[in-house]
């Protein structure tokens, strides 16, 4: 945990969320990057059970066409 | 035999480009065939047209439902090759839901009522048909 240096995102209470719904876009935005990509755990501070779920919703939510696989970054 | 019936999730796209009446019909189907097959529906949520995050099949746009229902397990492989062979209809994700899942369905299902009585109660508003 020594190298979160720079966090994107403010380190978002998670141990009281039960179960992460893929349909929550707003949660799992918080997660991706500008390219859709998932964050790491060591940059978002995301415990490693909810990073699993996470990981299995956003996977969810892209084979449903609500978030992209890969999004356009700025060039 | 006790009738072992799961509660699952289905989310499906139908092709945005199909009329009104087109999409209600396919929607209509589905449900009908849940129902035909012993199932018993406990609630359809139509996202309506949203955009897509990438092209499928060269469309941009697709109608979202999302539904919920109770039926014996015998029913879902039945239910999505269906839906597999069904042309209008893009993707789809049928999830069980398990205790987690329930707790979770139950606790929305319950602060979305409380949210539209609390508006019902300042409003005044005709209240969804559910």
């Amino acid at each position: 945990m020594a190298d979160t240096r720079q966090e994107t995102t403010e380190t978002f209470d998670t141990s009281n969320i039960e179960y992460v719904d893929y349909k929550d876009l707003e949660l799992l935005k918080r997660f991706i990057n500008e390219q859709g990509k998932i964050l790491p755990r060591r940059i978002t501070g995301a415990s490693s059970k909810f990073q699993r779920q996470l990981t299995l919703a956003v996977k969810r939510a892209r084979h449903l066409a609500l978030l992209p696989f890969v999004a356009d970054t700025v060039r | 035999m006790a009738e072992q019936a799961n509660t699952y999730e289905l989310t499906y796209i139908v092709n945005g480009v199909l009329s009104e009446n087109q999409t209600k019909e396919v929607v209509g189907r589905i449900s009908k065939y849940i129902e035909e097959h012993g199932g018993n529906i406990l609630e359809v949520d139509e996202w309506g047209t949203r955009r897509l995050a990438y092209p499928i099949r060269k469309k941009r746009n697709g109608y979202y439902v999302n539904m919920y229902f109770r039926a014996p397990g015998e029913v879902i492989a039945r239910l999505e090759r269906s839906l597999q062979i069904d042309d209008d209809i893009l993707r789809y994700l049928t999830l069980k839901l398990d205790s987690k899942m329930l707790r979770h369905y139950e606790q929305q299902k319950s602060s979305e009522k409380r949210a539209r009585a609390q508006e019902i109660g300042t409003l005044g508003r005709e209240d969804d048909e559910d």
